[in-house]
């Protein structure tokens, strides 16, 4: 069985407009930064984290499909593999938050005001919370990511070309043996990134947390992806109803997961009340805070997991896309609750470069994706479990 | 027990007919299905060593039933787990631990939380076998024929229960022409 598709060379308008709203997005953001300076660069972390988080998760969805040798999903590997490529432009989002880290992170320079004993603590922190030792973490969370994802993706498109059932091997190799380095980046990554905004704090299952609504908005991404790429030479035409099926059982899985991890770390500070543990929850359990937990309960595993349930949704690729779009809103709204009460602990607080920096990283990254994917095949053409994919069934 | 009722019950009684045709390969026995359900048949059934992909098409069985009982199962759970620990830990039996309030939400979550599973877990299974495969059942009037043993050797049976009052006759030869190679007939005895 062969698809009739060419390659892609399409997508240019959206790559120009999504490339415009990047740039004058990000240009505000660093107006915003200019002007407002702590709480711009807040509100640009949790973009870079919101889309940087997708393209780390994609690489790790790409790779478990690898380690486990899965046949379905070939049809929509493609975007997945160009979604895990983009991760490259994330080093250059960085530089932001190495410039602003002082503003950010409390522990670059400690304030005489926060006592003697938190003083204690962070000296006692210094030898992993100092500013090169980031920088250098940083550097090799990227270089994994990049090294990894450069490879799935050569490999892949090399195959379109040659049809070599040997690079099959080496994907699958890869993406097996991959894996325990790629969850130590993305959780020492959140750990680095979100979690030492407050530096007296930890909690060791923050970086899943982190890693199950980023996964959650990655599948999301596929499911709208799956419904607006059809057309000419685009994957969409040749993906079916069975495989959007398998995605939203997916999504299912991971509003399951993301709760799951939820309550996970919430049960053991909560039970056990130590006074260094608790700060985080302090904070979001009392006041104006209340509301967005409440909101992200409710919004985040709830609702979708009510909607879910209906095997009829799953079925329905347009109502499973509105499903996937609302998931998509409360991860921003779930990073904003864990990056913004550092900041403000006493009321939410709404800046507008939220906005900028949102529609800033996003778009660029979303043109970024465009260009990486343009020359290409939509789908792996000559891959020797294309056509089982596409006859693939619900068992 | 009177002899009177004991006669009222054999008088009230009316055999199942069954009849029962066997295909050569599981191919045969899904094209057989579908023809013989385009025929009309309505209680029909098949029979195979192993699972056939497709049968249920075939059959026309529609979707399971399983999810909603699973639903109910897990939704009694939560309100069952949660009632109880409300009960016991506000109304009937307050301990302070630690100065938590007897009503502590994120203590009550993992055991609803198990609860729920549990009883999904169980409704799916007593629900398929009791509410929906009709266990126990031990005896069907098929067990009377000896090819039927083959049913879990080599055999492909599909069998399709005569309506009351309806033409046996007709019912095999629909059999016949929907490509079964061997057809029978078996009618229930009385216990």
């Amino acid at each position: 069985m062969t698809v009739d598709v060419q390659k892609f060379q399409g997508g240019g308008g959206w790559m120009t407009k999504a490339g415009a709203l990047g740039v004058v997005g990000l240009g505000a953001s660093l107006a915003g930064i200019a002007m407002d300076t702590q709480k711009a660069l807040f509100s640009y972390l949790v973009a870079f984290s919101y889309w940087a988080g997708i393209a780390f998760a994609s690489l790790i969805l790409l790779m478990i499909f690898h380690a486990f040798r899965a046949k379905w999903m070939v049809v929509i590997r493609r975007p997945l593999e160009v979604m895990a490529a983009t991760v490259v432009l994330f080093v250059l989002l960085f530089i932001p938050i190495v410039m602003g880290m002082s503003h950010l992170y409390s522990w670059v320079s400690p304030a005489a005001d926060m006592g003697a004993e938190a003083l204690k603590l962070l000296a006692h922190k210094k030898p992993y919370l100092n500013v090169p030792f980031f920088v250098v973490r940083t550097g090799i969370y990227f270089l994994v990511a990049i090294f990894l994802s450069h490879r799935l993706f050569g490999w892949s498109t090399r195959q379109d070309e040659s049809g070599d059932v040997q690079l099959t091997v080496r994907q699958r190799s890869l993406g097996a043996g991959g894996l325990p380095f790629i969850a130590l980046v993305i959780s020492f990554a959140a750990f680095d990134w979100l979690m030492s905004l407050n530096p007296l704090w930890f909690s060791t299952i923050f970086g899943v947390y982190y890693f199950a609504g980023s996964i959650l908005s990655t599948i999301a991404i596929l499911i709208i992806l799956t419904n607006k790429a059809r057309g000419k030479d685009l994957f969409g035409d040749h993906v079916s109803v069975e495989h959007v099926h398998n995605l939203g059982k997916l999504l299912f899985a991971f509003v399951c997961f993301w709760g799951y991890i939820a309550v996970s770390q919430l049960l053991l500070i909560w039970i056990a009340n130590l006074p260094e543990e608790i700060p985080f929850y302090v904070v979001r359990f009392r006041g104006p805070w209340v509301p967005v937990g409440i909101f992200l309960i409710f919004g985040h595993f709830f609702i979708p997991f009510g909607a879910l349930l209906s095997r009829n949704l799953k079925r329905t690729p347009k109502r499973l896309a509105v499903v996937a779009g609302w998931l998509l809103f409360v991860h921003f709204v779930d990073l904003y609750w864990l990056v913004m009460p550092t900041l403000s602990p006493d009321a939410p607080l709404f800046h507008w470069t939220l906005v900028t920096s949102f529609f800033g990283v996003g778009g660029l990254s979303v043109a970024f994706a465009i260009w990486r994917m343009r020359g290409h095949f939509t789908l792996p053409v000559k891959d020797p479990f294309l056509a089982v994919s596409l006859r693939y069934r619900q068992p | 027990m009177s002899a009177g009722a004991d006669h009222g019950h054999g008088s009230d009684f009316v055999p199942r007919r069954f009849v029962l045709a066997q295909f050569g390969t599981s191919d045969a026995l899904l094209e057989g299905t579908r023809r013989i359900r385009e025929k009309g048949h309505k209680k029909i059934d098949t029979h195979s060593p192993y699972p056939i992909h497709g049968l249920e098409e075939a059959l026309g069985l529609g979707r399971p039933k399983i999810p909603a009982i699973v639903l109910m199962g897990a939704i009694a759970g939560v309100c069952a787990a949660y009632s109880m620990m409300y009960y016991m830990n506000v109304v009937d039996f307050p301990i302070n631990v630690a100065n938590r309030p007897g009503h502590s939400m994120p203590a009550f979550i993992p055991i609803t939380f198990e609860l729920a599973v549990l009883l999904g877990g169980s409704s799916s299974f007593f629900g398929l076998l009791i509410g929906l495969l009709g266990f126990p059942e031990p005896y069907h009037p098929l067990f009377e024929l000896d090819s039927f043993k083959k049913a879990a050797i080599d055999g492909f049976f599909l069998s399709i229960e005569v309506p009351q009052g309806g033409n046996q006759d007709g019912v095999i030869a629909d059999a016949r022409q929907v490509g079964a190679l061997n057809v029978e007939a078996v009618e229930e005895s009385e216990r």
